[in-house]
């Protein structure tokens, strides 16, 4: 294992000589039988030393967005479902199965309860036994997969405050460890220039920005950060470049010191009150970014997509 | 006659009027990928699926493959082990090293190792072949399956350390990782170019082509390494 732990060696070494010289083997099959048991046993050491903390937070994210396409699916079913039975009940998602898991037949519901007299007054059909029993596990079911999903979100906060404190705090957890998971690790991100950074999670736009006729795409997943979710739609090329500025050199700071700097909230937040203040209202036309900004020619390409 | 051996170790069979390609299953009755294994007078064959396998592919598209059973062969970029396993049908006597970076394909591919005896498994990166370079001896074949953009780099790096004078490099040429929107038409000709005078080691080039319908955008290619006379004395 010492053997192929070692990454520098002369290109002339002889290993199956060497093995021979010291008495370490006789015959050239009990060298070549070793050499395949060690091989085996490095590969195998270095792939169960290979899980990290950013790989945990990586499944973490991925098992985020499997929940979240099922709970999805489900929760659709359920709405169509029991809309059969209660088609006056205006919940959908988590308080749908909330409900149907409490109280299966609208029968149930109790006086005091809000959605009584809908209850009582309802359309719906007859819920029978068999299928209110069937109806509640299958509610049931969805509830514990929103409990799931609350309880791996507050696992990320955690695991992200001490792997990534600065990332967290400028992006949110749940960015940063999104940022993470597209990246691959923590140190990709942190070796990504900004500009990468800023258009993660917008490949089709940036690759069909590069075959030639749409603007640039201005924003990737970091969009869904409130600084540019929210923001009026002419600042947000602006503001996307500068938070992405500093996600990146919060990631780095995470990969290479891993201590805490606030100056970098402090530098983002005054950056962008700077973009703010510079542009207060919508720039005359020409440059709005809905609808076809680019055109056709190469040139004009160019300012439509502006950032 | 069912069974018709195309080169060493590889079979073509015809079942109800169909035909496919197929490997002696060096491990009787077990299936590596969930493969469909055929019994034809007592021996066992694995059937090989060129849309799985750049390797199959290059052998339905009249490649001639320089592989023997007892052929030592490096393969660059393993993967999860699908046409692996197959290599290590017909290389009954000879041996694999199998090259792969990614530690979760890894995993997979640790698993065929464990039951396969001739496979040598490496978890490293094919660009630095100075990190194996203690394991590996030198080889008859070069198969590289890398999807890398400076494939032809990594082939004539690994050949300079590990190919003998004269040993076949075989290389699957994925359009697409060199650069995603360019003629692939272009890409091939530059890389093929490469390949013949790019770097410190020469290759002739043997048989090209590309390997649709079995894998899209990709060229399969046979090369001898070119050794000049004088350097040999």
């Amino acid at each position: 294992m010492q053997e192929s732990g070692q990454d520098v060696r002369l290109k002339d070494f002889d290993l199956r000589q060497a093995a021979f010289d010291c008495g370490y083997v006789e015959l050239d099959e009990e060298y070549d039988i070793l050499l395949r048991d060690v091989c085996i046993k490095a590969a195998k050491s270095r792939i169960s030393s290979n899980d990290t903390d950013d790989t945990r937070i990586i499944q973490a994210v991925q098992a985020l967005d499997d929940i979240d396409r099922n709970v999805n699916e489900l929760s659709e079913r359920l709405l169509e479902w029991y809309g059969t039975y209660f088609p006056e009940l205006e919940l959908t998602g988590e308080p749908l199965a909330r409900f149907v898991s409490s109280f299966g037949s609208r029968a149930n519901v109790p006086e005091s309860h809000q959605m009584f007299v809908k209850a009582s007054t309802s359309m719906g059909s007859e819920l029978s036994f068999a299928d209110e029993e069937m109806l509640k596990i299958f509610a049931l079911n969805l509830c514990s997969l929103y409990d799931t999903r609350r309880h791996i979100e507050s696992y990320i906060v955690t695991a992200m405050g001490s792997l990534a404190p600065n990332l967290s705090d400028i992006a949110g957890a749940l960015l940063g460890a999104r940022l993470i998971s597209m990246a691959g690790s923590l140190q990709k991100l942190a070796s990504f220039p900004s500009s990468t950074v800023q258009v993660i999670g917008a490949h089709r736009a940036l690759f069909k920005h590069l075959r030639g006729n749409t603007p640039s795409p201005k924003h990737g997943i970091i969009f869904n950060n409130v600084i540019i979710k929210n923001a009026p739609w002419w600042q947000r090329g602006k503001l996307a470049r500068a938070f992405a500025a500093k996600i990146s050199l919060a990631a780095r700071t995470d990969f290479y010191s891993g201590e805490r700097d606030p100056t970098i909230k402090e530098a983002l937040d005054k950056k962008l009150n700077a973009v703010r203040t510079a542009n207060p209202s919508a720039p005359k036309r020409d440059t709005k970014p809905h609808g076809k900004a680019g055109g056709r020619g190469k040139s004009r390409n160019k300012k439509g997509g502006r950032r | 006659m069912p069974v018709e051996e195309l080169s060493d170790g590889i079979f073509r069979i015809s079942i109800d009027g169909r035909e496919m390609l197929a490997t002696r299953n060096l491990m009787p009755g077990i299936s590596v990928y969930g493969e469909r294994l055929i019994v034809e007078d007592d021996v066992e064959y694995r059937q090989w699926d060129p849309t799985r396998s750049k390797l199959g592919a290059m052998v339905l598209k009249n490649f001639e493959i320089p592989l023997h059973y007892d052929s030592a062969v490096l393969y660059l970029g393993a993967a999860s082990g699908t046409t692996v396993s197959h290599v290590s049908d017909i290389l009954r006597d000879g041996l694999v090293y199998a090259v792969e970076f990614s530690p979760r394909t890894m995993r997979d591919l640790l698993q065929l190792c464990d039951q396969r005896p001739n496979i040598i498994p490496i978890l490293a990166d094919a660009n630095r072949p100075q990190s194996y370079a203690h394991i590996v001896e030198k080889v008859d074949v070069i198969f590289q399956d890398v999807a890398q953009p400076n494939q032809a780099e990594i082939a004539a790096v690994n050949s300079k350390y590990f190919l003998e004078p004269h040993g076949h490099l075989m290389l699957s040429i994925k359009s697409r990782s060199i650069d995603s929107v360019a003629n692939p038409r272009r890409i091939f000709k530059e890389e093929v170019q490469k390949l013949e005078s790019g770097f410190d080691v020469e290759f002739e080039v043997l048989q090209r082509k590309e390997l649709d319908p079995f894998h899209e955008d990709h060229l399969g290619l046979v090369a001898r390494m070119f050794v000049d006379e004088e350097d040999e004395k």
